[in-house]
């Protein structure tokens, strides 16, 4: 019976996929859409005057304006930039001393206390000192969001390296693997599912901290357009830079998971689409 | 040779599971290691494998000292543990790591189509039935050609008719290289199948009680009146090591340290 049925309802399912690529992002695209539409209608009939909320046509010519004048370009590469600098070092500092807290307990016990008393610490409280030690330039921002990257990478690799299986790790040493083989061949494949996850949120903590560090005082950046439209009045390029910022984590979140789900595609897991 | 030289061993919580364990085995020996529920059958096989240290004795394998995990012993648990992140056939070829790639590839696909999985190569473990993932953890224990094969209740997780089915499929490997086995486990009917000797084990602390040796020829009827009789004198010998708790007709030598610690 189950026979019968089985080719039947893969080729069902199948179908429902292929459907399912086109209906789903329309679903999520939905509800922005028509919250988009309604408000453009509500300025247009001029229920409403829209000078502090700028209706989307609005936004749009902002971004347009800003694009032509090359001025988006610019201050998008300055803050792309700046995170991706911050994330690089806040993810190799997380990784190295998590891997090394939560593979060696002495290492732990060690250190690990003081960095969760650090961590306590809202990161942003650091802006005045960063700025008194740095400077007022790039490095001040740069070492503010490699702070804010490295506390969930930190955290998630210790996690993941001190959940390892014993029983994976019991048939690493039943093939005589080394130290070194140990880690590369175990111990990282093994952890990588949620190093991924902590890398995502250490990603998400960078744009966070990318507007914090702009906002302490830059010339260029979608933070400093974000001040500009503010000390200006000019609402719509406040929410053109918002977009921006929104559309830009997105799209580098959808990187970190593309570059690294061929790696998890052995992930048994419960509900394999995509988030 | 696999010599098995006074193997004790005490838990740092003062529970004392092994006692005095001495065997020798020779090559191409099968023995099957039966016993109630935490009568060390486990610690043992882990002291043998060099997972775990003994408190006392010692593991010789062809007279050198096992330490630490040996080239020459292989083992299969309960758990098929599979590398999740490894294809079936990377699986197979985990322990042929410093051999070429294209020698590793060859031995793996011959190793799985020895096993009968030659189409579930580039599966992943998830794709597995329990019976499918203890046979490709077979095999991956096998295609470095160990001399001493543990199996720690092999068997145990899988239903009726696929154990009698792998345990077949275990004696037809095994005839390739005859490797030692040393197999513990639960299942009377498992050790009279497999086994040339059968050690019924006694709890607390754990030590040989009988050994039963058999010459069943192979390949074993398991209806037939001889499998049934080997089969009886287990059941009988573990009845009895289990009705009376380790006392007066020891026969064993006994640590008095041991004794000392579980009065």
């Amino acid at each position: 019976m189950t026979a019968t049925a089985g080719p039947a309802t893969a080729e069902q399912k199948h179908r429902k996929l292929a459907l399912g690529r086109f209906t789903r992002p329309a679903l999520g695209i939905l509800l922005p859409l028509a919250l988009a539409a309604g408000w453009e209608a509500v300025v247009h009939f001029h229920l409403a005057n829209g000078r502090l909320v700028p209706p989307p046509s609005v936004v749009y010519a902002t971004f347009a304006e800003l694009a032509d004048a090359g001025e988006l370009q610019r201050h998008t590469l300055a803050t792309l930039a700046r995170v991706a600098a911050g994330f690089g070092f806040g993810v190799v500092a997380g990784t190295l001393l998590g891997a090394l807290a939560g593979y060696s307990t002495l290492a732990r016990r060690l250190f690990d206390p003081s960095l969760q008393g650090l961590r306590a610490v809202p990161s942003i409280a650091w802006i005045p000192l960063f700025i008194l030690w740095l400077g007022i330039f790039e490095t001040s921002k740069v070492v503010l969001i490699a702070v804010g990257v490295f506390f969930p990478v930190y955290l998630g690799v210790v996690g993941a390296v001190r959940s390892v299986d014993r029983k994976i790790v019991e048939v690493g040493r039943l093939f005589r693997l080394s130290g070194v083989g140990m880690v590369r061949r175990i111990l990282l494949p093994a952890v990588l599912p949620t190093y991924v996850i902590a890398l995502r949120s250490g990603l998400g903590l960078g744009w966070m901290f990318v507007i914090a560090a702009e906002f302490m005082g830059a010339s260029e950046g979608l933070g400093f357009l974000l001040i500009d439209g503010q000390q200006l009045g000019k609402p719509a390029e406040i929410v053109a830079a918002i977009v921006a910022f929104a559309v830009l984590g997105k799209i580098t979140d959808w990187i970190l998971v593309g570059v690294t789900t061929p790696f998890l595609r052995w992930e048994d897991r419960a509900r394999s689409e995509e988030s | 040779m696999l010599e098995i030289q006074g193997i004790g061993k005490t838990y740092p919580n003062g529970v004392r599971a092994l006692d005095g364990i001495t065997l020798d085995v020779k090559p191409g020996e099968i023995v099957a290691i039966v016993g109630g529920s935490g009568c060390g059958k486990s610690t043992l096989l882990r002291a043998i494998s060099g997972l775990d240290t003994p408190s006392q004795g010692r593991v010789l394998i062809d007279g050198e000292q096992v330490t630490q995990p040996h080239e020459k012993i292989g083992m299969i648990f309960q758990e098929p543990r599979l590398l999740p992140w490894l294809t079936v056939a990377d699986n197979v070829g985990f322990g042929l790591e410093h051999r070429p790639r294209r020698e590793r590839d060859r031995l793996a696909a011959a190793a799985l189509v020895r096993v009968g999985l030659a189409d579930k190569a580039k599966a992943w473990p998830r794709e597995l039935s329990g019976g499918q993932a203890q046979r490709v953890a077979i095999a991956r224990a096998l295609v470095p050609q160990p001399e001493v094969l543990l199996l720690d209740e092999p068997f145990s997780a899988l239903d009726a008719f696929t154990r009698a089915d792998l345990q077949d499929h275990l004696l037809d490997l095994w005839a390739d290289l005859r490797p030692i086995l040393i197999l513990v486990t639960h299942d009377v009917d498992e050790a009279v199948v497999l086994a040339d000797r059968i050690m019924v084990m006694r709890p607390q602390p754990g030590r040989i009680y009988e050994e039963i040796a058999s010459d069943l020829p192979r390949p074993r009827d398991r209806q037939s009146a001889a499998f049934d009789f080997v089969k009886r004198r287990v059941l009988a010998a573990l009845d009895r090591s289990l009705a009376k708790p380790a006392t007066v007709d020891d026969t064993q030598t006994t640590s008095s340290e041991g004794a000392a610690l579980w009065w």
